[in-house]
């Protein structure tokens, strides 16, 4: 994963886990709750993460959300993660766009 | 009700012990819900009935014990993949079957619905003794020596809940063949076996320490002609060997490959003939009755082929050159001249390798009910074989399959694509696989030109597990991450079978649809400079990877 550190003036962090209950992707959003749309998650700065990281993670049993970590995104529209691995999270398996789970921004494309 | 043709049917007793695992597991499932348990606490409970955490949800991995289904256990996948998950599933290079999409709180409902058909997910996960694999053309093949799933059953009931071999160093994987041509790829398991006849009983020739993974290597053989009564006594000597000297410290050193290489094969000979030699093998013995009751336990089919079977066929290709290359492609010699084993091909051009719909398991079951004793077999290469067809009924067989959209004629040929899932929707892929299969089956999709170019394996891995065995295709594909980005790095002269060999990496990796166009040249170039009747393959090991790294390369 890129390093936080290292983020470029069009990239914020956004903070990702799976649902206890069905495996789904979630992002974490306004007041601290979890979303399963990209678009809901909140573009944080390098700073902001850790900490928001650090209350995720003690929230996340309460939450029923398991695995929080941090992912580099591009700012935007929805946010677009840069790694594919975390783009295909975003936005569904590539092989089945039925399954897609948000219309990718133009610049995905 | 009347016994399955090709695989054990259960006792009242192992339908007890399924349903005794299913509440064991929902009330694990229920404390995870409720926060009794933590993901770490619940992870390898999970993991041992199947259950992974994967990209997009749980995913769900269903053993077919050495591969063989019947239509009652086909319909049932079919349901739960409309019932539970997204209307299809994924048949695996491990004769397994994965759903990708399942909610945990369903699983043990799901599990339930699966016990109805006798099936289930232990096993299929953790470092255990996994699912049994064995010839998907077992019992069918005139070729064969010895049918190896009698023997592929007492593996499978001597290795279920194994209480010294729960938690090895690492997984465990066993594949069985009685067939004089390896259609199992023995030598790349942890232990494969060769079962052959003999006057005295059937002998194993038993390979240990093969493996793809991070570290590939071609098996060795452990012993040349284990007696049937021996043979348990063996497997079991030579897993606490591994059990007790495997390492736990390194994860990519655990594999039993790994200690073979280390201490060497005759070193590990020796200690696996020392545990022998400790064991009381009057405890281990496999009996002539104890087999004959397992034997029991299957179905033969009652073959009654008709007289002009041949001809009636040979009509039908004469009359349907579509069919005729289908049959040319698709079918095998079947020990009875009035039969064939046809294999239905789950590789349609542009589609993903191995997937099937639940519309395609239910018209699948309907055709193995109607043609094939209600049989049917997963193969390691992700395809379903029906190993008892009449040859005068095969013509009927194929318009059925091309009504469901499986009757590719490509079954050995460049769009019989291996393909794990990778990074679509596995949490340990570095690159894509599934898209890069779908554009090399498009690009070589058509079937004359696929059978202009002969035989031809491609296998596709997203990450250096190789799930998709690309050490061991003709052509390999292995997906790498470059700085977040895809790259593919091809592969030459890989190879399963009696001649097992590894792939030799051809150059840098390529992006995805420089690599697609690498391969076309390679094909090409092969095409333009075979001798007569020389395979792909062939051409490899003559000249070597040179020629072909340079048509590969000569553009990027």
């Amino acid at each position: 994963m890129k390093r936080l550190s290292h983020l470029s003036p069009d990239e914020c962090v956004l903070l990702t886990a799976a649902r206890l209950l069905d495996g789904r992707i979630v992002w974490r959003g306004q007041d601290g709750r979890w979303f399963d749309r990209v678009a809901q998650a909140t573009c944080l700065t390098a700073e902001e993460s850790a900490a928001a990281l650090e209350e995720a993670t003690a929230q996340a049993a309460r939450q029923g959300v398991m695995g929080v970590y941090p992912v580099v995104a591009r700012k935007g529209a929805p946010p677009q993660p840069v790694s594919m691995k975390e783009h295909i999270r975003a936005f569904g398996p590539t092989v089945h766009p039925e399954f897609s789970y948000a219309p990718q921004p133009e610049a995905s494309s | 009700m009347k016994q399955p043709v090709g695989h054990y049917a259960y006792e009242s007793r192992d339908r007890e012990f399924l349903q005794e695992r299913i509440a064991e597991f929902e009330d694990q499932v229920k404390r995870r819900l409720s926060g009794a348990l933590s993901e770490e606490e619940f992870k390898p409970l999970r993991l041992m009935n199947g259950i992974y955490l994967q990209v997009h949800a749980y995913m769900l991995r269903v053993a077919i014990p050495y591969g063989i289904l019947d239509s009652r256990q086909l319909r049932k996948l079919a349901h739960v993949a409309q019932r539970y998950d997204r209307g299809y599933g994924h048949f695996t290079t491990r004769q397994n079957i994965q759903f990708n999409w399942i909610a945990l709180e369903d699983a043990p409902a799901i599990l339930r619905d699966l016990a109805e058909a006798d099936m289930h997910a232990i096993q299929t996960s953790g470092n255990c003794i996994r699912n049994i694999t064995s010839d998907e053309y077992a019992g069918a093949a005139r070729d064969e020596l010895m049918d190896p799933r009698v023997h592929a059953e007492i593996l499978r009931q001597w290795s279920t809940l194994h209480p010294e071999f729960t938690f090895l160093p690492r997984k465990f994987k066993i594949a069985i063949s009685g067939s004089p041509e390896d259609r199992v790829a023995a030598r790349f398991h942890d232990i494969g076996l060769l079962a052959r006849p003999s006057e005295n009983g059937p002998l194993f020739r038993v390979f240990v320490g093969g493996g793809l993974g991070r570290t590939p290597v071609v098996g060795q053989e452990l012993f040349d002609s284990v007696p049937e009564a021996e043979l348990l006594a063996t497997l079991e000597a030579t897993l606490r060997v591994y059990n007790a000297y495997g390492r736990r410290d390194n994860l990519y050193r655990a594999r039993i490959k790994i200690l073979v290489q280390t201490i060497g094969i005759e070193p590990f000979r020796e200690a696996v003939k020392a545990e022998l030699a400790k064991m009381d093998l009057s405890h281990y013995r496999l009996t002539p009755e104890r087999v004959a009751a397992i034997r029991a336990r299957f179905a033969a089919p009652e073959l009654h082929a008709v007289d002009d079977a041949d001809a009636v066929l040979a009509q039908h290709q004469k009359e349907d050159p579509d069919f005729a290359r289908w049959v040319q492609s698709n079918t095998h010699p079947h020990f009875d001249e009035g039969y064939s084993i046809a294999t239905v091909s789950l590789k349609t051009p542009g589609d993903i390798p191995g997937d099937v719909t639940a519309e395609q398991m239910d018209g699948l079951a309907d055709i193995a009910e109607r043609f094939a004793f209600s049989e049917l077999r997963v193969t390691h290469l992700q395809n379903i074989v029906l190993g008892h067809v009449r040859k005068d009924q095969l013509y009927a067989l194929w318009q059925g399959l091309k009504e469901l959209n499986l009757a590719a004629p490509n079954i050995g040929l460049a769009g019989d694509i291996v393909s794990c899932p990778g990074l679509d929707y596995c949490t340990l892929a570095n690159a894509r696989s599934l898209p890069l299969a779908r554009k090399l089956g498009a690009r070589f999709g058509d079937a004359r030109l696929q059978e202009e170019i002969g035989a031809l394996s491609i296998n596709i891995s997203g990450c250096i597990n190789a799930c998709g065995h690309h050490h061991a295709g003709h052509i390999g594909i292995l997906g790498v991450d470059k700085r977040g980005s895809e790259f593919y790095q091809i592969l030459l002269g890989g190879q399963a079978g009696d001649h097992a060999s590894i792939g030799a990496i051809l150059g840098p990796a390529l992006s995805e649809d420089d690599a697609v166009a690498a391969i076309a040249r390679i094909i090409d170039h092969y095409l333009a400079h075979r001798n007569e009747q020389e395979s792909f393959l062939e051409m490899v090991t003559r000249l070597g990877k040179a020629p072909f790294k340079e048509v590969a390369y000569e553009t990027v």
